[in-house]
């Protein structure tokens, strides 16, 4: 098992670093320059001198710079030139001095990230400086993190009876009637519920008072004992939880309705029904355990969307989490920030899959830990 | 060459029923599609016809005797482009109809003859609209003369919408027969607001989703095909792109898309560009299946090209899992727009940003509820047209 998991760690590392790639490539080749659109943005207009040393600090960190080797060694500097030169043999030139200078960029990148180092957030500074990505989504992670644990378990606890039980009675009236109940649960737009939750359920609202909105905790919660804090959460959580749920039990539930099915189909049942077994011990017994196994690998692939699906959550209802911080990144044009955020969000995305790998292999003997 | 090759002579396909046809009969007994199909209609109809619907220019207008239509001259040539794709989509089984024989002669697909014809059709016309025709624009000209006019039939709802007007006196107001779903904090009417989203929405739908199906059924087809090595980079690749989630995905691009681009084009740019991995899994898997089958290996044996034998044999056999999604795909795009629109990551026309007006402006029911109605109707009945397009085709997809 150890090894198992070291291997898939292991694996993990090419995947990891393909999407660095990915992230750097994507504010790498945005036509535009986003740096100037970024200081212009938090610092207003400034002057031309002072605009292009601290575009060139950011340029330098995010590996952004242009490097004109070739250009400069066979047509001159820049200054020199009396007018751009053009044709084909310049331009594949410049070309080369591209492709050369965002293999420099990247490495040196990824050089500072494998060290840990994230460069610097603009938007979030404190009077003593700017703050690193790194710190700033570790305040946030466990906010996030306790959101989507609670919704996963939920997701999981609803949808797979009622796909079980969609199977079981596959035909009837529950089948039909729960198809298309959560085929329509899934089609409403979660910022049209969320806005509804807040405006009429939520504190600030204008209907019932019910639920807080934008915090986790109630102001003091340290000090509550553990039975109360668990109350405190859930009573905080209610609302997001539900805008985070509701969307996915369509689709685990038919996953369960057909994995049941399946099942149910196969020649062991018809085996256990034919030694004269009893119905429900088929069903509850033999059928549906086998069914669960495949839940795991389903519940695991819904993550990522899960995931994703909480940034949308975190803006409306103002938790601060990081999904709410990925999107004020974008709104202030923090490179930085958004790459860290990004590469953040993979990172999980791929640890889940890890941890449902694990899990498979561990609930299904036939998967040898090769 | 392959006029010299069996394949163009198939005296079988003349009798038997076209896998599209066999697909449609089986839609055709669903009510949940039919109903679907009906209401994805009328929202294209009340896109492509919003400006009859709702605006400030007359359809017909007759001052001193004479009689002129002006919204004609007002028209946009994407809305006639609009106007145009949409008439060229209903008229597709006629034109199926009418090269059915010359294309079974050559061993072709009919519809993707007709879809082919039309395409060009429709690129045609509106390279001459855009080269030849410059639309008016002079804002609010009519509306202000509209005492002086024998007769003017304006749109249903004339709501002036022009810059410069100000609309302001009328905000906030509760549905009345003037503005059937009232109008927004901003004095716009709120009816226009949702047939222009209609707009955004539908564009964004059938073009993204078209662009990123396109880029993952090339890839696919290569990837699942060729096999090997190439599967291998191509799949590592794919799958980097597959744990970032797509929204934080659309979020970076979308921060670093440069401002000259027009929001429409940027979301339509950025869900095309991250929506082809699930059309790229689908075909990949298809063509490993494919690829065994024994017309792919009489095809080799008779020395078609690759490029061919990939479009006319392998591909279309694998479209069944990419149709399905593709129909699942718009209700994802709808839904993806409208959050974008309401993060006000872009400023389309759209059912999102008229949500997120309302998060602030709760009283107004009129005009988010209206949007909600809208995205959650449009959403359902493509996830309802989805659900029937896999029942039809294979009930045991797993898409």
């Amino acid at each position: 098992m150890k090894t198992y998991i070291l291997k898939r760690l292991l694996l993990m590392i090419p995947t990891l670093i393909g999407v660095t790639m990915v992230v750097f490539f994507i504010v790498r080749l945005a036509p535009g320059d986003p740096i100037e659109a970024m200081i212009r943005n938090q610092s207003g207009n400034i002057d031309p001198k002072a605009m292009k040393e601290s575009a060139d600090k950011i340029r330098e960190r995010l590996g952004l710079i242009e490097y004109h080797f070739l250009r400069d060694r066979l047509f001159g500097p820049e200054k020199s030139w009396a007018e751009k030169p053009a044709g084909a043999w310049f331009w594949s030139v410049d070309a080369a001095d591209k492709v050369a200078s965002a293999a420099i960029g990247y490495a040196k990148w990824f050089r500072q990230l494998a060290r840990g180092d994230f460069g610097e957030s603009i938007k979030f500074r404190t009077s003593g400086g700017s703050r690193s990505p790194l710190l700033l989504m570790m305040e946030r992670i466990p906010v996030t993190a306790t959101l989507n644990v609670i919704a996963e378990v939920l997701i999981f606890v609803i949808a797979i009876p009622v796909g079980f039980a969609a199977a079981r009675y596959q035909g009837r009236w529950f089948d039909r009637v729960s198809s298309f109940v959560l085929l329509a649960l899934y089609s409403i737009p979660v910022i049209l519920a969320g806005t509804v939750f807040i405006g009429y359920l939520g504190m600030g609202g204008s209907g019932w008072h019910l639920f807080p909105v934008g915090n986790l905790h109630s102001f003091g919660y340290e000090k509550l004992a553990w039975g109360q804090y668990i109350i405190d959460l859930l009573w905080h959580t209610t609302l997001p939880v539900i805008c985070l749920v509701y969307g996915g039990f369509a689709y685990l539930a038919k996953m369960g309705r057909a994995s049941l099915l399946e099942n149910l189909r196969a020649d062991y049942v018809r085996t256990a029904r034919a030694k004269g077994l009893p119905e429900e011990q088929v069903v509850y017994h033999h059928a549906l355990s086998n069914s669960l196994l495949p839940m795991i690998t389903a519940l695991v692939l819904a993550i990522p969307g899960l995931i994703g699906g909480s940034v949308i959550v975190e803006y409306i209802f103002s938790i601060q989490g990081t999904g709410l911080l990925l999107v004020d990144a974008a709104r202030a044009y923090d490179l930085a920030l958004l790459m860290a955020e990004t590469l953040l969000y993979g990172v999980l995305t791929l640890l889940f899959l890890l941890i449902g790998d694990v899990l498979y292999a561990w609930a299904d003997p036939r998967v040898r830990y090769e | 060459m392959s006029s010299l090759l069996p394949t163009t002579e198939s005296p079988a396909a003349a009798v038997s029923r076209s896998y599209g046809a066999i697909v449609w009969r089986q839609l055709r007994r669903r009510p949940s599609a039919m109903v679907s199909l009906a209401v994805i209609m009328l929202l294209a109809l009340a896109a492509v016809l919003a400006s009859f619907i709702a605006g400030e220019v007359p359809i017909r207008w007759v001052e001193k005797g004479e009689v002129s239509w002006p919204i004609f001259r007002y028209l946009d040539n994407l809305e006639y482009a609009g106007m145009l794709a949409f008439v060229l989509a209903i008229l597709l089984p006629v034109t199926i109809r009418l090269v059915r024989a010359r294309a079974e002669r050559a061993a072709a697909s009919p519809f993707v003859r007709a879809v082919l014809i039309h395409a060009a059709i429709w690129a045609a016309v509106l390279l001459a609209l855009v080269v030849l025709r410059s639309p008016e624009r002079r804002y609010g000209f009519y509306l202000e003369r509209a005492a002086q006019a024998e007769s003017a039939w304006f749109p249903l709802i004339p709501t002036p919408r022009y810059p410069g007007y100000d609309s302001l006196p009328l905000r906030d107001q509760r549905p009345t027969w003037q503005h059937p779903l009232g109008t927004d904090r901003m004095g716009q009417d709120v009816l226009l607001l949702i047939l222009y989203g209609a707009r955004t929405a539908m564009t964004i739908g059938f073009v993204a989703v078209g662009i990123g199906s396109g880029i993952g059924v090339a890839l696919g087809a290569v990837s699942g095909y060729f096999g090997r090595w190439v599967d291998l980079i191509m799949m590592r690749i794919t799958e980097v792109f597959m744990f970032i989630p797509r929204i934080v995905l659309i979020i970076i691009i979308l921060a670093v898309m440069p401002s000259w681009v027009p929001a429409l084009w940027a979301v339509v740019a950025v869900l095309g560009l991250t929506g082809w991995t699930d059309p790229y899994r689908y075909m990949r898997a298809e063509l490993l299946r494919i690829r065994g089958e024994d017309y792919i290996t009489a095809a080799r044996a008779l020395g078609i090209p690759t490029w061919r034998l990939l479009l006319r044999h392998a591909v279309p056999n694998g479209m069944a899992p990419i149709l399905v999604g593709a129909t699942f795909g718009i209700a994802g795009a709808v839904f993806l727009e409208a959050s974008l629109a309401f993060l006000n990551l872009v400023q389309t026309p759209s059912w999102g940003e008229l949500l997120n007006d309302g998060r602030q402006h709760l009283e107004t029911w009129w005009a988010w509820g209206a949007a909600g109605a809208a995205i959650f109707i449009t959403v359902l009945v493509y996830n309802l047209l989805g659900e029937a397009v896999r029942d039809a085709i294979d009930p045991k997809l797993k898409i």
